[in-house]
Parts: C-alpha cells; structure tokens; sequence
C-alpha cells in the first residue's frame, strides 16, 4: 500500500491506536514561548505533575520582547511579568530557555530550524499557530493550543484525529525569481483555495517550483499553510534539507545514520493517493499585495482593488465581507495597488525575517533613502540572524537609507509589544496577518514580500518590484 | 442549554478580534473577559448575558493558537459558539479546556438563525431548537474524541 509523507509521518508515531478513537501520538519536540504556556505550567503545579522530556523541550522568549535597546529596563510591566514568568518556569521545571539575552534568541519557528532542533519526520508542537513554518523540514508540526501545552509537557503524547491529505503541486518556473519570491506564491495559493481550503488537511507542497526554492523560501510557504486553514503544511526533505541542518547546536550525533535513513523513507510514495489536490503554474505568478482584511483578499501588483461584487462571485457573505473589508482598510475599488500610498513598513516575523530575505530587501534600498513620509523598521527574526546579517553590512545598508535596525523578536506582526500602527496608519507588512487590529488598533495591513516591502519604502506607496531588479 | 442569540453575519472571525495581542499577558480571567470581541463589537462584554451563544458564519477562530479566546468568550457567559464551521485550533482550545461548545450548522440553519433568537442546543440529540421562532435544526454531530472529550470535562479528565 501506498503511502504519502505526512501518513508515513503519522504512522511511526502512533503510540495508541483503535477504530473510531482518537490516536495518541508521540510528540519529538515541544517548543515553548512565553504567551500560550503560563497557564500550562500552572496545570501541572496544580495536579503535581512534572515534564516528562524535559530534554525534548526547548523554550525562547518572542512575542512580548523589546525590540529597542535590552539593556535598559523594560517599560510594559505586563510582559515583563509574563516574561519573568516564563524564565521562573523554565528554572523550576528544568528546561533549556534561550532567554531575552541570549545569543540564540529569537521567534521560535526561526530559532527552530537554526538551532537544529527541528528533525525531518519528526513531531513538532508549540502553542503557537505558525509552528507549521517547521513543516519545510519534512515535519509535522502544528499549532496547539494552552491544554494541549500542558498535554504534553506532562506525557510528550497528544490525542488526535488524523487529518486528511492535501496536495498542493507547484509546477512551472517563476519569471524573475528574485522579484517573484516563496511570499508570492504561497499568497497566490491562499488567494485561490481560500482561507478554510485547507481545513481539516495536512498540506504537502510538491513539483519542481517547490524544490527549486531554498530551505529559508520553503519556510515562508509552511509557515502560512495556517492561514488557508490546514492543520500542518510539509515538504519532502532533499539534499538542501540536510545540508542546513547538519552542525547546528543540536544536531543528533548519528545525523549522516539519519540522512541515510530518511533518503530511502522520507518522501510520498509514487502513486500515492492524496485527498485533495491543487494545482498552481508560478510561472503566471506577479507579486502579490493583500488589500483585504484576511489573506485570501490577494491581489496582482498590477491589479486594481476589486468591487465587492467582483470579488464576492453572487456569494453574499463573501460580497459583504469584501465591503467591510475596504471601509475597515479605507479603500476603493478599482484603485490601482500601485497608487495605494503607506505609511509604515515592517520587515520581520516568523514569515520573512530570515537571512535571505534582509539580503534580498537589502539588494532593493542599497542606496536609496526610505520616502519621507514613511516610517520603516527592519526586526530580524533571531539574535543570529541578526549577527549573521551585521557581518555582511545589511544593518548598514538599512540604516544609511532610514530604516531602524532592531533587535529580533515577533515585534509589529501581532503588536504585543510597544512596535505598533497607530489608529488609521497602513503597513507594508512582510507577516503573515492582515487581520482587523492585528498590528495595532485601527492599523491597516498589507501583506507582501521582503522586497516588495523594502521598494515600497523608498518610493512611499506600492510598486512592482519587477522594475526594481 | 437555553440561550440567547448574539449574531454576527461574518466569516473568518479570527483570535485577534475576539481578543487582540495586546490583551495575551493578561492571565485574570475576568480581566480578559472585559476585552473579549473588542476588535470587532466593542460592546460586546456590556450586552453579552451569562447563557448566550454566537452564532456566525465559516471559519470562526482562525488564526492564532491563543487560549485567551475561548477563554474570553466562556468568561463573559458565551456556552456555545454555533458557526458554519470553525478553525481547528480554536475548535480544540474550546474543548480541551471545556471552556464552550463549538457547534456546526449548515448554511441554511445559519440563515435562519436571527439575533436574540432564544435557542435550546441539546446535544444528546444533535438538535437545536429555537424556541423564538418554534423551528427545529439538525446540528452536525460531535465526532467521537471530541464528544468523549466534552463528556469528560476537557482534555484532562479524558481517558484520566
């Protein structure tokens, strides 16, 4: 019988398994941050149970963090509790924490991948919904919520119904493919199976577009799997998979025992059936920029924005969604995208602040300067992103065209901590939400690429990074 | 269960608008509860009475993994969110922590739905009644962990 990945996945980690129940499913790693856990560790302390595999739990601090000068004290003192809360957990408990000082801090789904923690065919969790970025490893790694947290810090196991499989096969070869990033394609999919296509289903992203991409641009695909609904969004590991992984702090010692092992076992077996299956040519692909108020309401950089109508099909709720969403992002349709002007960029989180994509960015604002009416901020997703990207003289490159350089953190993606839009202000955005509120109350979000972000800086409204490079 | 109908005719009602980021270092319940829906209905902790259900329309909870939604939601009174579909995260979040029931309709039952409809959910008999406008619907069965997990009492008492 055949098999797909994620079903070859699932398999191995069955630890009990009987008809029409759930399955308990070993988890291999469990990462930790300081929002979704406190409660968690309450749990345990309440019906006096300990972490089962500490050793498998790993802890970082990302979503309240500062991203301006940490030696100075911390202003909000809610997060700071929160933080402080997390680091008392960590001591109690005995779990490894890379704290808000350490030189391996960072959003969790970046420090993951660099750190070596994330395994291809392994079981990834964190209370977090972007853990699905680790599926670019050939994992299965999902988002949990606070119970499920507390589930397994005391069994490492969690009781599950299998979800079903998704297809996603990216052929064809994309027409510039600097300009036409993982961003852009993984909008474009979104854009077309909707914000629920995915319910249900563990995606697997396959064909030559996919593998074509680097481990870093396969990580912005997996990481937005979530916002079509899936519950995880994997690709097959492949020499690329195993050359980022190998000598990182916690790569096992018997890696070369492993590649070996997961070359004859890590893939989809041919002719496997899958339960869905979507088929997109990237060769049609232009960058992409959300006008709307959920990331399916994607358009062309070339578009103009859509009549409700237009964009609604005769679905009623759809037309009146679309008409909330332009009074809420105070737009009119047929607007040319590139007449829309903005007010802030955010190059950063989980989604696009990764090395290559600040490389990418830097390569458009080298010697430019950001437009004046544009305030623009570049958070790196990790401590060593940030280092890495100091020894090639990125932090130079922004800050000499008017971006600040910050340090790394979840920052203006989901404004928990002071990196907010005010009431009213539009954002290129590089995250991976343009929900109401998301980046500060009345803030209005547009998601797009490191470089179309970085272009619409300098000029002060969007524009086709096409004719930038 | 007997409660009144707030409806909002949207999909895609995500995390951030039932509790925003802002709000996610509050650990106090009722604190939390003061927030709850701000992004999208402001007044929603003022009219919302111990008992009440939402009812909307696919997708409901999407985005974020954060607990503090159901939370804030169960906190203010809401026993049941009764949506044409809902996002898995929050679905699970809602029952692990047996804060409310997530309960799926079809379409047309959506339709018939009105604000501050008084319905009866009886999940014994996968039916809702509404009792403002005398109808009866069919709602979409639990499957079987979820109703042994709400049967249970949340994720901890399952299987305990």
């Amino acid at each position: 019988m055949t098999e797909t990945l994620f079903e070859k996945i699932w398999n191995s980690h069955i630890v009990v398994e009987k008809e029409n129940e759930p399955s308990l499913i070993y988890i291999d790693r469990h990462l930790i941050h300081e929002v979704t856990s406190p409660q968690a560790f309450d749990g345990l302390r309440a019906n006096h149970r300990d972490v089962r595999r500490r050793d498998l739990t790993v802890a970082t601090i990302d979503h309240n963090v500062p991203t301006t000068d940490r030696s100075l004290p911390m202003i909000d003192e809610t997060s700071s509790t929160q933080i402080k809360t997390l680091e008392k957990n960590c001591k109690d408990f005995g779990i490894k924490l890379f704290g808000i000082n350490d030189p391996n801090q960072g959003i969790v789904h970046v420090i993951g991948p660099q750190l070596g923690i994330t395994l291809p065919g392994s079981t990834i969790v964190c209370g977090d919904s972007h853990t699905s970025t680790q599926g670019a490893f050939g994992a299965f790694a999902f988002g949990i919520g606070t119970s499920e947290v507390e589930h397994t810090l005391a069994t490492q196991t969690l009781w599950l119904e299998k979800p079903k499989t998704f297809e996603i096969l990216a052929t064809g070869k994309r027409k510039n493919s600097f300009a036409i990033t993982s961003k852009d394609i993984i909008l474009s999919i979104i854009k077309q199976i909707g914000t629920d296509g995915g319910t249900g289903h563990v995606l697997e992203y396959r064909g030559d577009a996919i593998t074509d991409l680097s481990m870093e641009q396969r990580m912005t695909i997996c990481n937005m799997s979530i916002e079509a609904g899936s519950r995880a969004g994997l690709i097959a590991p492949d020499e690329k998979t195993y050359d980022y992984l190998n000598n990182r702090m916690y790569t096992p010692k018997n890696y070369d025992d492993l590649v070996d092992d997961w070359k004859k076992n890590l893939m989809s077996d041919a002719n496997s059936k899958f339960d869905k299956s979507f088929t997109i040519d990237v060769e049609k692909i232009e960058p992409q920029v959300s006008w709307g108020t959920n990331p399916a309401m994607v358009s062309d950089v070339t578009g103009k924005i859509p009549t409700p109508e237009d964009f609604g099909q005769n679905n009623e709720i759809q037309i009146e969604s679309a008409k909330k969403a332009l009074l809420y992002m105070d737009l009119k349709p047929d607007t040319p995208i590139i007449e829309i002007p903005i007010d802030r960029v955010f190059i950063g989180s989980c989604t696009n602040a990764r090395l290559e994509d600040l490389k990418d960015a830097a390569e458009i604002v080298k010697g430019k300067t950001v437009n004046s009416d544009v305030g623009a901020i570049v958070v790196p997703g990790s401590q060593m992103v940030k280092l890495e990207a100091e020894k090639l003289g990125l932090d130079k490159i922004f800050k000499d065209a008017n971006f600040e350089w910050r340090e790394s953190g979840c920052s203006m993606c989901l404004g928990m901590n002071p990196d907010i839009l005010k009431p009213g202000e539009r954002c290129a955005s590089t995250s991976n939400r343009n929900f109401e509120g998301r980046q500060g109350s009345g803030g209005r979000t547009h998601l797009v690429s490191p470089v179309m972000a970085a272009a619409s800086a300098i000029a002060g409204h969007f524009v086709d990074v096409r004719e930038w490079c | 269960m007997i409660g009144n109908v707030i409806k909002y005719e949207r999909d895609n009602i995500d995390t951030d608008v039932i509790i925003p980021g802002t709000y996610l270092k509050i650990h106090d319940y009722n604190e939390l509860a003061t927030h709850a829906m701000e992004g999208l209905d402001p007044d929603f902790p003022s009219k919302v009475k111990d008992g009440d259900f939402i009812v909307a329309g696919k997708n409901f909870g999407c985005g974020s993994s954060r607990e503090h939604a159901p939370i804030a939601l169960s906190t203010c009174g809401i026993k049941a969110v009764i949506a044409t579909s809902f996002a898995r995260i929050f679905y699970r979040n809602s029952v692990d922590g047996a804060f409310l029931l997530p309960i799926e309709i079809d379409d047309e039952t959506y339709q018939k739905i009105s604000n501050s409809d008084k319905l009866e959910i009886n999940i014994e008999k996968n039916e809702i009644k509404n009792i403002t406008k005398n109808e009866i619907y069919t709602m979409k069965p639990f499957s079987e962990i979820i109703a042994k997990i709400i049967a249970a009492g949340g994720l901890f008492k399952y299987k305990k």
